[in-house]
């Protein structure tokens, strides 16, 4: 993201910054599409709230109009605030149970603001109170950069601010200080002050904040259904129990319930994915709802369910659910039956566009179940991996590497690592991703990343990138502690290539033409805990496996490892059941300590009875014989035909190699070759 | 051959990465009679979500005839250098003088992440993709415009999400 530079040190280029696009960037780690389209969103967005923001809240009556809306109406030209309003729609981080999502920034709650005279300015006063802030903090600062809020976002009265962490003392001594005539309230900003706060907000008699949790938690158990797995949010306004908290009798408060509410559902469960999985279907019919907007927050609590019951209200048109248009990704059925949307002539268009599994709408089927996976298909079939092995080297390597990985990362460096081998990381902070799920900042992943699409300075390309078994082992020190699944138990979670690669440095010297190895490719998932919370990220990892001065004598000559958000594993579940040349990690085998066998280079393939040290120069060798036996295999390689038939084709072509593979694809167009001049699929 | 520093040799190497990624992911979109100029004459392995295909004629054999409108994203790439001295087989025959080699006749690995779309517009959903390449020295010694230093000698393609 290009947001990358504001964060890139606090050195101002001049008095004069540029507002805005410079400090209210989101984490990378939050979004769910690319940057253009998360710009459109927000445009729509604001077109969307333009003269709409006073629509009816959950309470009926056409008063429910939110601090948070009310600043929409009145700033929404603002670039600040727009975005500040995004992030407050589209980041699910409140309650994800570690306080920092701002990736290495501290977050603070600045309180008070709202009752200054700078709340009259046309976007409220946060360009003044962020200056403000700026302003006092520096007058603390005697020397080093200069202070400035990274990002912010507001909550209803809160500004959250995101600062580096060494001006979190700067930020505290604000406190109480007074801007534009009011006292600000400066503290640090924690899951927990977050939903008292909101619940505070929507809390009908101040200070029964504990009691408004328990009631709402009562209504939520009388409202869910485990066995069906559904939540009824519907009639809100008739339950008799919201009635009695007289949550409805109060403009202010009547808006705040639902996230609030949707707050303390998420407190209820203390893992993201057992969240995930307690509901599949919600019910917000006769809600008299005339947009979304006091719902929205229903997106980030339950982003994967597959209907939505929506009926009976007064849904008007899509730009009404637009702040939903990039939400339920795994939405399968929609009911908004009894809405004005409905008699649209683009209904039914925009919302199978807008969803794209959406198989049912207002009980009518709009897809079929083939349809949905036809979708999914793509141009070049998936295949089962492509596994072309040696004397399972690569096998091996894979179980020793990732239990050793999680377990002994010590030992694994001293085992597959030398002085030669080297090692790098980057992190895909925009990858697509599975679910909407929340994600933790990448941490000491994003300290290490060598995306070099980012890190344009050579010094930086140079201190990224780790060489020797030293300096692997310090920074595999550095990075989480982690958990990746079984490999045979949870075999559809990994996908593992790998293929012969010539032409390798040889360790010893002795060879002018290298030595072969392998490419080895590995795509799966991984777990870290993070303040006490499971954290899902998916990875790539690609080695360059070779011989080396290891004690099992296999290295690894290079290693790229990519971290991306959850993206699942679907995407590898073949669309073909081929035949495939895949020994798949089958059986269970004791677990090799460090890879055993040294490499038998180069690109033998397997079935045929392949020499010790065929296509290797030797002692006695002649180089042409060298230089046939390399053809040999890569024409063995290509053609899928065993050495023996491959050296047939080419002899029989004068060693001409596009000669020999014009008459290969001759003799196999017309069936000519028997079965048995192909290396059996193993 | 002089010793390249290491300095030199990161230069070269992310410099050649960002120049294939910057024209490489493009001509797959909207260039795609140009990609055969990009593979090895012999490479080992080329394979997309697991099916194998011959060499670069192949490919741009199936992104010309048989691929609908693609675009691809790279949002993330780094590359390591595997042989700072690749023993390039000259067109002739025989190896490539040690004499003649410079910080080029390197072969490197690139990892890149990233997203594709298949189809037209932009509502078709993005399909995030790891891809791994090999890159070698480009054996042949004619110095036409737009020859490429280096060529695809592996290319391994997989959606991921």
């Amino acid at each position: 993201m290009k947001s990358m530079k504001s964060r890139r040190g606090g050195n101002d280029r001049g008095g004069i910054r540029k507002r805005g696009p410079t400090r209210t960037d989101r984490d990378g780690d939050m979004d769910m599409d690319s940057g253009s389209a998360r710009a459109k969103r927000t445009r729509a967005e604001k077109s969307a709230l333009g003269g709409r923001a006073a629509g009816t809240g959950v309470g009926g009556r056409a008063t429910g109009i939110s601090n948070r809306a009310q600043a929409r109406t009145k700033h929404r030209d603002s670039d600040l605030f727009e975005r500040a309003v995004y992030s407050n729609n589209g980041q699910a981080n409140v309650i994800s149970g570690n306080k920092k999502t701002g990736g290495d920034l501290e977050q603070f709650s600045v309180r008070g603001w709202k009752s200054s005279k700078a709340a009259s300015n046309r976007d409220g006063g946060l360009e003044s109170l962020i200056a403000f802030l700026e302003r006092r903090m520096n007058s603390f600062i005697k020397s080093g950069p200069r202070a400035k809020i990274t990002k912010s976002r507001t909550e209803g009265d809160t500004l959250v601010a995101f600062v580096r962490p060494d001006l979190a003392g700067h930020m505290l001594r604000i406190n109480n200080n007074v801007f534009a005539g009011a006292h600000v309230t400066v503290e640090e900003y924690t899951a927990a002050t977050a939903l008292d706060q909101e619940l505070a907000a929507a809390d009908p008699v101040p200070g029964s904040t504990a009691d408004t949790k328990t009631k709402m938690t009562t209504i939520l158990g009388k409202r869910f259904f485990p066995a069906t797995k559904l939540l009824d949010l519907s009639k809100l306004l008739d339950d008799p129990d919201l009635q009695a908290m007289g949550i409805f009798h109060n403009v202010s408060t009547k808006s705040k319930f639902f996230p609030a509410l949707m707050k303390v559902w998420e407190l209820g469960f203390k893992t993201v994915a057992e969240r995930r999985e307690a509901v599949e279907s919600v019910s917000l019919a006769e809600n008299n709802l005339s947009n979304i907007s006091s719902v929205t927050t229903l997106a980030q609590s339950f982003p994967d369910i597959q209907h939505l019951d929506l009926s009976k209200n007064n849904i008007k048109n899509s730009q009404a659910m637009i702040g939903w248009r990039w939400k339920f990704r795994n939405l399968v059925f929609l009911d908004l039956t009894e809405n004005e949307i409905s008699s649209d002539p683009t209904f039914k268009d925009t919302m199978l566009k807008w969803y794209p599994k959406l198989q049912t709408l207002n009980n009518v089927q709009v897809r079929t179940p083939e349809e949905v996976a036809a979708q999914k298909k793509t141009p070049i079939p998936v295949l089962p991996p492509h596994f072309i092995d040696e004397s399972q080297v690569g096998e091996n390597f894979v179980r020793a590497f990732f239990p050793g990985y999680d377990n002994d990362r010590n030992s694994l460096v001293s085992s597959v690592y030398d002085d030669q081998s080297t090692f790098s990381l980057n992190v895909n902070t925009t990858a697509p991703r599975a679910t909407q799920t929340e994600t933790a900042g990448w941490g000491e992943y994003i300290r290490k990343s060598r995306n070099l699409d980012k890190i344009s300075h050579l010094s930086a390309r140079m201190s990224r990138s780790f060489k020797g078994i030293e300096k692997i082992r310090e920074v595999f020190n550095e990075l989480p502690p982690t958990r990746h699944p079984d490999l045979i138990a949870k075999a559809e979670q990994w996908l593992i290539e790998c293929h012969p690669v010539p032409h390798l440095p040889d360790p010893t010297g002795q060879s002018p033409t290298g030595v072969g190895g392998l490419s080895l490719m590995v795509h799966g998932q991984l777990e870290e805990s993070i303040g006490g919370k499971i954290e899902i990220r998916s990875f790539d990892r690609t080695f360059i496996l070779g011989p080396g001065n290891t004690p099992g004598g296999i290295r690894v000559v290079s290693e790229i490892f990519c971290l991306r958000a959850y993206g699942g594993h679907e995407a590898w579940s073949p669309e073909i059941q081929a035949l495939s040349q895949i020994p798949q990690i089958a059986a269970p085998v004791p677990i090799p300590t460090a890879a055993p066998t040294p490499l038998a280079v180069p690109a033998a393939v397997p079935g045929g009875n392949v020499p010790e040290g065929y296509g290797l120069p030797r002692p006695g060798k002649s180089d042409t014989q060298l230089q046939q036996e390399q053809m040999i295999t890569q024409m063995s390689g290509k053609s899928g035909m065993t050495f023996e038939y491959s050296e047939m084709a080419l002899a029989g072509n004068g060693w001409n190699v596009e000669l020999a593979w014009k008459n290969f694809e001759q003799l196999k167009a017309t069936n000519a070759l028997p079965p048995t001049a192909f290396i059996a699929p193993a | 051959m002089a010793t390249a520093s290491e300095d030199t040799l990161t230069k070269v190497s992310t410099e050649a990465a960002t120049e294939f990624i910057k024209t490489f992911y493009p001509a797959l979109g909207s260039n795609r009679e140009s990609l055969s100029s990009y593979y090895s004459l012999e490479p080992t392995t080329i394979l997309f979500n697991g099916n194998r295909v011959a060499d670069g004629a192949a490919v741009q054999e199936i992104f010309t005839n048989q691929m609908s409108p693609t675009y691809y994203e790279v949002q993330s790439y780094d590359c390591q250098i595997i042989n700072k001295a690749y023993p390039t087989i000259l067109p002739g025959g025989g190896l490539k003088p040690q004499s003649e080699m410079g910080v080029k006749d390197m072969s490197f690995l690139i990892v890149v992440s990233g997203f594709v779309r298949y189809g037209e517009g932009r509502d078709q959903p993005q399909r995030g993709f790891s891809e791994t390449f090999v890159l070698v020295p480009n054996p042949s010694a004619e110095r036409a415009r737009g020859r490429k230093d280096w060529l695809i000698e592996s290319q391994n393609f997989r959606l991921v999400v």
